[in-house]
């Protein structure tokens, strides 16, 4: 039982699935704790973990989302915790709910390339406004836009309905958004009177009271 | 989908980047686009924002990647005892022996702060075994203690053991702590950590020993050997994976400046 050989043959199999995903895990830990000092650590913490728990990872899954799976946990448990939340803000995140349902019509669809605003931002402004968002939409648009899960997994991560994962998602984003898009304006991509078309166009919506109730 | 435009959820075309849908319904999707002004709109403005998210990553420092190899291994050769004991088959009997003995010699029942000390042990074997990246880089004691010193609120007097590496700023139980990585060439440069705490109430852990004039407290976890002292109200602990006699003897010798 004490055998080192089969101990660091075991640790170098774990290296061999675990290692290559350090990188994600330690971008996905820095937006979840935002300080690099609390990342360092929660992925430390979730390798170690990993690592004593290996036993109970099935050979052939998916070692990323396992990973992850552990990675939320840890962090939800321990780091959540200590790590202060900036204030989350309720009207914010029923107002983006407001926004499911779009209504467009076809024929004034402008294809005006300002829409497409988001690729010209700074990082930095992008990840700003991730920080922002309250936790629950922060995980998973974190496990969806940054680590491009399917919503499946993010659902097995997570462990909630793929409905719930689909629903947060899409609140999230809008609210992610919603401060790139001030972002831009700030930052002269684009012009404020632009802005109010793109966000008028998001805004026009029907059916919302209908939708939720049928979703949750 | 391809008549009722107007009333085509988002959350579909935004599925539909993200890459949710199989091939034939993804093709579906791709035919409607090529007719769909307003679709196609909602696609590239969501695919523009998929791109700016993807950006937002960062990678690991180097300096990250190689203290995730040395936690490892440091696991791999200290957490075996732990799973040893785990075992219920093996070891059930044995290890409620060793839980009680251990409990007593650490003087559990005399103590109402057992808890406390204890978790200076264990939290401070979880600092060293994780070996985390230095905040600053040191080659002589001296300059460790000048740059610790504008960094915590408390005076710290490092001891003079081995090579020492870097400080670390690290908090324990809220309140601010420091870790200071030496290695020793004589136990073929292994690496120690000495955590300080300033903390007036902390409890030391294990069982009391007097060397040099000292009060140093002697204790285990997780396979680690940790040696505790307080000097002028602030609590150092010394952990590391040398045998109780080389800690005694680094203890005994460290030159307390």
């Amino acid at each position: 039982m004490l055998d080192f050989k089969h101990t660091d043959r075991t640790r170098r199999e774990f290296e061999g699935l675990s290692l290559e995903h350090l990188d994600a895990l330690y971008s996905a830990g820095l937006r979840l704790t935002k300080n690099e000092r609390d990342a360092e650590d929660l992925v430390q913490d979730t390798f170690l973990r990993a690592f004593r728990f290996f036993d109970k990872f099935e050979r052939g899954t998916n070692m990323k989302a396992w990973l992850f799976k552990i990675l939320t946990n840890t962090f939800i448990n321990k780091y959540r915790r200590r790590v202060k939340e900036r204030t989350v803000v309720e009207g914010a995140s029923r107002e983006a709910g407001n926004e499911r349902f779009v209504t467009r019509e076809p024929t004034e669809s402008s294809a005006d390339p300002e829409q497409y605003f988001f690729d010209k931002l700074l990082s930095d402004d992008v990840i700003r406004s991730i920080d922002q968002l309250p936790i629950d939409f922060r995980l998973v648009v974190i496990l969806a836009d940054l680590q491009e899960f399917s919503y499946k997994e993010i659902a097995e991560i997570l462990d909630c309905p793929v409905g719930t994962v689909m629903s947060r998602l899409y609140r999230g984003r809008k609210l992610l958004q919603k401060n790139l898009l001030s972002y831009a304006v700030e930052s002269g991509v684009v012009l404020p009177r632009q802005a109010i078309e793109i966000e008028a166009g998001a805004e026009i919506e029907a059916d919302v009271l209908e939708f939720k109730r049928r979703v949750e | 989908m391809t008549v009722e435009c107007r009333k085509v959820e988002e959350t579909f075309l935004h599925a539909y980047v993200d890459g949710e849908f199989a091939g034939d319904e993804s093709a579906e999707v791709r035919a409607h686009l090529e007719t769909c002004p307003a679709c196609t709109d909602v696609v590239r403005r969501h695919e523009s924002y998929k791109a700016a998210m993807l950006r937002a990553n960062a990678a690991a420092p180097h300096a990250f990647h190689d203290a995730v190899r040395e936690g490892l291994v440091e696991e791999a050769h200290h957490g075996r005892w732990i799973r040893a004991f785990r075992d219920p088959r093996a070891v059930g009997l044995a290890a409620a022996a060793v839980g009680a003995a251990a409990w007593f010699l650490a003087g559990g029942l005399q103590h109402p702060l057992f808890s406390r000390a204890h978790s200076l042990a264990e939290d401070g074997v979880a600092l060293h075994a994780r070996a985390l990246p230095l905040d600053y880089t040191a080659s002589d004691v001296g300059s460790a203690q000048k740059w610790l010193a504008g960094k915590v609120d408390f005076g710290v007097h490092l001891p003079q053991i081995g090579q020492v590496q870097g400080v670390r700023l690290s908090s324990f139980h809220s309140r601010p702590a420091a870790v200071v990585t030496y290695t020793i060439p004589s136990s073929d440069g292994r690496r120690i950590s000495l955590l300080i705490v300033d903390d007036p109430e902390q409890q030391l852990p294990g069982a009391a020993r007097r060397i040099a004039d000292r009060e140093v407290w002697l204790s285990q976890a997780r396979g680690f050997n940790v040696a505790s002292w307080r000097n002028d109200e602030i609590v150092y602990s010394l952990i590391s994976d040398l045998d109780e006699q080389d800690v005694l003897a680094l203890v005994q010798s460290a030159e307390m400046r």
